[in-house]
């Protein structure tokens, strides 16, 4: 098994990560377009979304009876059947893949619920390096205010209230998340992560992601695949 | 005090587990869940307090597990953490909840089966015990040794054939009966390897289930009566363990198998 090794198959792997607000997603969806315009085979793939683990991890949510090692555990669970299942495959057959998320989502969130970092970092040492990891850099109140202007509410565990940092979800949100933030920017210079200032104008940070992206399916053999 | 493979989860207090943790380990068929419905009556008839536990039983991740195993589709690494989710969702909210109340906790294999199967599907065994480093060590380990002659009429004469206890997923051209020897070959060696890491009490499974059962009973008692265990906490406890040898007879001979700590 190889430890979150430099892959050799012909395709390419982005991922982006960020606090929620930090506007990552729209990012990748931009960056998404752009590479089928190009004609490269792109694939987008969700954190959370793997179809056999995703009834487990909705029930303890919904049941709230996950702990900080069963929440770490069944993510892990997920994020494994992604990569067997859909990510590997894809990046064999030389596609593309842009992840929202990845494991700095989880490595973040493990141990600001007090997981032992290097265990989680172990845990998920079965995940190929990206190509290219984009960390949206936002000041949490940025975040926030793009956050609580858009929606109703907050879920119990987006939240962190598994936590007891506060009894106002919004202030636990907010305590939940500046901690994320401090771990997002203790895995920058860690794990090498491109970082974007995501205060800029929508129109820039793609520029900025298209140039990087650009240069490194250049590296690479071009694998063009006809739209 | 009590602890775990190395590293403690998130407010787990392992002060006051005043309970007993006691793993029967063993291969598909080897009678671990005969041993188990003899020794649970027998302990409380002892005035003991008995949760039964045992892999894919936590209110979590049974029901996920057993439904991606009918497709047969979960690839090793995501399988071996779907086990180690449900393991730990037994373990903080039925193993510690009843080792705090004091209760003997008799767990139909543990974390070692579950090691075992992974290693022999190819993952890499450091990483596979890092995951386990959470978990708690147990007092005891007693471990149904069979090889794979006696254990094949066992299986054929009893439920027949599982695709996955006969490694179909492992070695999928081959019939089941081939597939079977080979699998639980392996895996059998697997556990010899993990006996000596961490310390199994080995009992020998070929033996009549009378037979079985007073070898079981005898260590169960002796790890109740308080009488210092070989290996498990020899290294860990050594002060504690002068302290308790010099105060009681050792009786038993030491099992078998290097004094292991477990973990690293």
């Amino acid at each position: 098994m190889k430890r979150y090794g430099e892959h050799r198959f012909p395709g390419k792997l982005f991922v982006v990560e960020g606090i929620d607000g930090s506007g990552k997603s729209t990012q990748l969806m931009l960056l998404h377009q752009w590479l089928q315009a190009e004609g490269y085979g792109t694939v987008f793939s969700e954190w959370n979304s793997s179809p056999l683990v995703k009834e487990t991890t909705r029930r303890g949510k919904k049941k709230q009876m996950l702990t900080p090692a069963t929440f770490s555990l069944i993510h892990a669970t997920d994020f494994a059947d992604r990569m067997e299942h859909n990510i590997l495959p894809l990046l064999k057959a030389g596609a593309v893949v842009l992840c929202d998320r990845y494991i700095y989502t989880a490595f973040a969130r493990d141990v600001v619920r007090g997981m032992d970092p290097k265990w989680v970092r172990d845990l998920y040492s079965f995940a190929v390096r990206p190509t290219g990891a984009f960390y949206f850099r936002v000041p949490l109140d940025v975040a926030m205010n793009r956050i609580l202007d858009g929606r109703t509410g907050v879920k119990y565990y987006e939240a962190g209230m598994d936590l007891g940092l506060s009894e106002d979800e919004e202030e636990s949100f907010r305590i939940f998340q500046g901690r994320i933030l401090e771990e997002y920017e203790k895995m920058v210079p860690e794990y090498d992560l491109t970082v974007v200032d995501a205060t800029l104008p929508i129109e820039e940070q793609q520029i900025q992601m298209r140039q990087i992206v650009k240069a490194r399916l250049a590296q690479a053999k071009r694998l063009r695949v006809a739209p | 005090m009590r602890e775990t493979y190395g590293v403690v989860l998130p407010d787990m207090k392992l002060a006051d587990l005043t309970g007993k943790l006691i793993v029967i380990e063993g291969t598909d068929g080897v009678g671990r869940s005969t041993q188990i419905n003899l020794l649970k009556p027998w302990l409380e008839q002892q005035g003991r307090a008995v949760l039964e536990t045992g892999m894919t039983r936590s209110s979590l991740a049974s029901k996920g597990i057993k439904q991606a195993k009918e497709g047969h589709t979960l690839g090793r690494i995501t399988l071996s953490l779907f086990y180690a989710t449900d393991y730990a969702d037994r373990l903080e909210h039925e193993i510690i909840p009843a080792l705090r109340a004091g209760f003997v906790v008799l767990t139909d294999r543990y974390i070692y089966s579950l090691m075992a199967r992974a290693i022999v599907r190819g993952i890499d065994p450091d990483w596979i015990r890092n995951a386990y480093n959470v978990a708690l060590k147990p007092d005891a380990v007693f471990y149904l040794r069979i090889g794979v002659d006696d254990l094949i009429p066992r299986v054929v004469f009893g439920r027949g054939f599982d695709y996955w206890e006969a490694g179909m997923d492992v070695h999928p051209s081959e019939d089941m009966y081939e597939s079977f020897r080979k699998y639980q070959t392996a895996l059998l060696q697997q556990f010899d390897v993990l006996a000596e890491e961490y310390g199994f009490e080995v009992v020998d499974a070929s033996a009549n289930v009378r037979a079985v059962f007073e070898r079981l009973r005898d260590g169960i008692a002796r790890v109740l009566s308080g009488e210092p265990r070989e290996p498990l906490f020899a290294m860990a406890r050594p002060q504690e363990q002068t302290e308790q040898s010099a105060g009681s007879k050792v009786v038993e001979s030491p099992a078998p198998g290097k004094a292991a700590a477990g973990g690293e």
